[in-house]
């Protein structure tokens, strides 16, 4: 390309530049560290959604265990409650004790 | 003026600068200016409600640690119904899950017409599905995905009726009785919800769990003084008086006196917390609990505290003495002895013994006077709630000198519990402190709460007052031994010193007292010299002949059995040699 050609284009010449060595190597370090940080960045952020969701998920998993634990709770209570202990009595021929004699142990020479 | 390449640059320059600026403007519009609008915006297209599962309500608990009302889960089974591929199917699938016919789970199938248009239609097929049925659905929905279950509680009471009228219940609206409305605040959960953003699954993202905000709390879980096995053997016991008598209704009380804890409280007419809403609006009485909420007027079981009072404002002293003629007219009020008859010379232990209606008058009214007794009144705690800890407690009704509607007659009738409205409640916890030396306990039903965070927070023994002093209480409590050993023998157990006190209350009714209806009542306590129960029990409207319907008759026996059973279950030995 001429300089006669350049003038009439752009009105000006152009340098002829140097290439910087210094200046490059530090846009390509600044470049490799964006990436390296961005890189970074989304790692964390997929951990982090995962790890949300583990922990949703455990959310819903003790909340089924809490339901489970409740519901073996009341069942053992319901089975042990007292009108269900003495339908039980009954239905296995014991009967309510009408007249009832305390007998004193140590008079009685137990241990 | 400038001409050539360096005018055409900045020619250049300005457009593009100029094109710039319509950008810029639109960025600070945008960011700037119309930062809310759009904000709402896309907060409506990426914010969602989302929601924790609830977690249940308190427990609550009997003092020994046996649960008296849990939860259990329950299911609301809905169904998308765009995506069903054969209704017939799902029908006779679910029907019998859902406890619905065929049919009418095929209605719920359809889609209706004002749904046609919707992305997607989903319906509510039945709530409440508990137990195998829910667990069988749970497995019917890792196959067909249209299906939703959506889990909530339950309350529910596994002893059914026991100790209804204490634990109460609430309905939808957070109203209701007992313990579950009095500490409703305390024992509903803390729900995690909240809006953010969500994923497809409606999980809320990092950032919003990330906020520490998702933390759901179950409800506190509370314990009661109750005895379970005691409060069923005293419901046993009122059952059986009941029938015994042909009584319309009655409480048991059971009180440790010296810390104010009540064991057991049995009232009747009851009900089950678990069937409340299937109650007919007509049987809604039932829920109020007899023992705070429903006053009556005590009787002979007062003169107790009128002798007391006489005693302990030095009004009279020990060896005092009086000439009962049978009858006694002060302030327009004649007054006669319940058996009609004078008793001639008599001390402060013939007032007791026979219960003469004459000599608590001749107390009142000659010697104590109106504001002194107004005084002691108060000071037993009656005319105010004893903030027991139950949902409802009637103050009662009591009727000061200082009242506008106040008649000299009532300083005569209040003397043996007559124009004087109280809760058994009441009438425990004064009849506590001669119990306990004069020094009177708060009434209480919680020993404890635990919080969800695993906190435990005690509830100690409070102080009501001193009404009394102990020598006061003291000696008044021998009067009342002595008429156990005297009088009121079928309250007699055998091997432990009681000391107690009868009443036969006639029931106001328009214009007067009823002229056979009557409430009978017993208050005791032992073993003496430091009682370790204290027991009130009370029927209404026993059906028995006239003869025996008396306290002493029907409301000391019923004492009797409650007594010498929680005497041997509670491991209390006897204080006197037994005769064989």
């Amino acid at each position: 390309m001429s300089v006669a050609w350049q003038q009439s284009t752009h009105g000006v010449l152009r340098r002829q530049e140097k290439v910087n060595r210094t200046l490059m190597t530090t846009f390509v370090v600044i470049t490799v560290l964006v990436a390296a940080l961005g890189l970074l960045y989304l790692g964390l952020v997929a951990a982090s959604a995962h790890l949300s969701s583990d922990i949703w998920h455990m959310h819903s998993e003790m909340a089924e265990i809490q339901r489970e634990s409740s519901r073996l709770e009341t069942e053992i209570a319901r089975l042990s409650s007292i009108p269900v202990l003495q339908a039980r009595s009954v239905a296995l021929g014991y009967q309510a004790a009408e007249s009832i004699e305390y007998v004193d142990s140590i008079e009685a020479g137990a241990p | 003026m400038m001409r050539g390449p360096e005018a055409r640059l900045r020619l250049v320059t300005a457009l593009l600068i100029a094109a710039l600026l319509p950008v810029i403007g639109q960025l600070v519009r945008l960011q700037i200016l119309d930062r809310d609008r759009y904000q709402a915006e896309v907060d409506e297209l990426v914010m969602r409600p989302y929601a924790l599962s609830l977690p249940p309500d308190g427990t609550i608990r009997d003092r020994n640690g046996d649960l008296l009302v849990g939860n259990i889960p329950i299911y609301s089974v809905g169904a998308q119904i765009d995506l069903i591929t054969d209704t017939q199917i799902a029908a006779a699938v679910l029907a019998p899950l859902l406890d619905l016919d065929e049919a009418t789970l095929l209605e719920k199938f359809v889609i209706r017409e004002n749904e046609e248009d919707l992305r997607w239609v989903w319906h509510r097929l039945a709530h409440g599905i508990r137990g195998d049925n829910a667990e069988a659905i749970k497995k019917l929905k890792e196959s067909w995905d249209w299906l939703t279950l959506e889990p909530t509680w339950q309350r529910f009471y596994p002893e059914s009726e026991l100790a209804s009228h204490t634990l109460g219940f609430v309905n939808a609206d957070g109203n209701g009785y007992g313990i579950e409305a009095s500490q409703f605040h305390l024992l509903q959960p803390r729900p995690a919800a909240g809006m953010g953003e969500v994923d497809v699954l409606r999980a809320p993202l990092s950032e919003e769990l990330a906020k520490g905000k998702l933390r759901a709390f179950a409800g506190t879980d509370i314990t009661l003084t109750i005895d379970r096995t005691i409060q069923a053997l005293v419901e046993g016991e009122l059952d059986k008086a009941l029938e015994l008598y042909g009584a319309s209704g009655g409480t048991i009380l059971v009180m440790k006196p010296q810390t104010g804890e009540i064991l057991a409280s049995a009232s009747y007419p009851d009900y089950n917390p678990s069937l409340y809403s299937t109650y007919d609006v007509s049987e809604q009485g039932r829920f109020v609990d007899p023992a705070v909420s429903v006053v009556y007027e005590p009787g002979s079981v007062f003169k107790m505290f009128t002798v007391a009072a006489a005693l302990d404002s030095g009004s009279v002293t020990q060896d005092w003495s009086y000439y009962d003629s049978g009858l006694i007219e002060y302030g327009g009020v004649l007054v006669r002895n319940s058996d009609g008859a004078g008793h001639g010379q008599q001390n402060l232990q013939g007032v007791i013994d026979h219960s003469l209606n004459v000599g608590v008058a001749t107390l009142t009214t000659q010697h104590i006077g109106a504001d002194v007794f107004a005084d002691y009144v108060l000071r037993f705690g009656f005319g105010r709630p004893t903030n027991v800890g139950l949902f409802g407690e009637a103050a009662g009704l009591v009727h000061l000198p200082w009242d506008l509607n106040w008649s000299d007659g009532y300083l005569v009738t209040n003397a043996f519990g007559q124009g004087i409205a109280v809760t058994p409640i009441q009438m425990a916890t004064a009849a506590s402190a001669l119990a306990n030396h004069g020094t009177m306990m708060k009434p209480r039903l919680i020993t404890e709460r635990r919080t969800p965070e695993g906190r435990v927070v005690p509830i100690p023994p409070k102080v009501a007052g001193q009404p009394v002093s102990a020598e006061t209480a003291d000696y008044v409590v021998g009067l009342m031994e002595h008429a156990v050993e005297t009088s009121i023998v079928k309250a007699q157990v055998p091997g432990y010193r009681i000391a107690g006190k009868t009443g036969t209350a006639q029931i106001p009714v328009s214009g007067g007292y009823d002229s056979v209806e009557v409430i009978t009542s017993f208050i005791g306590f032992g073993p003496l010299p430091d009682p370790q129960l204290l027991i009130l029990v009370k029927l209404d409207r026993p059906q028995v002949d006239l003869s025996v319907r008396w306290g002493t008759q029907t409301a000391a026996p019923v004492f009797n059995l409650v007594a010498s059973r929680l005497f041997v279950l509670l491991g209390i030995p006897p204080t006197e040699p037994i005769d064989p």
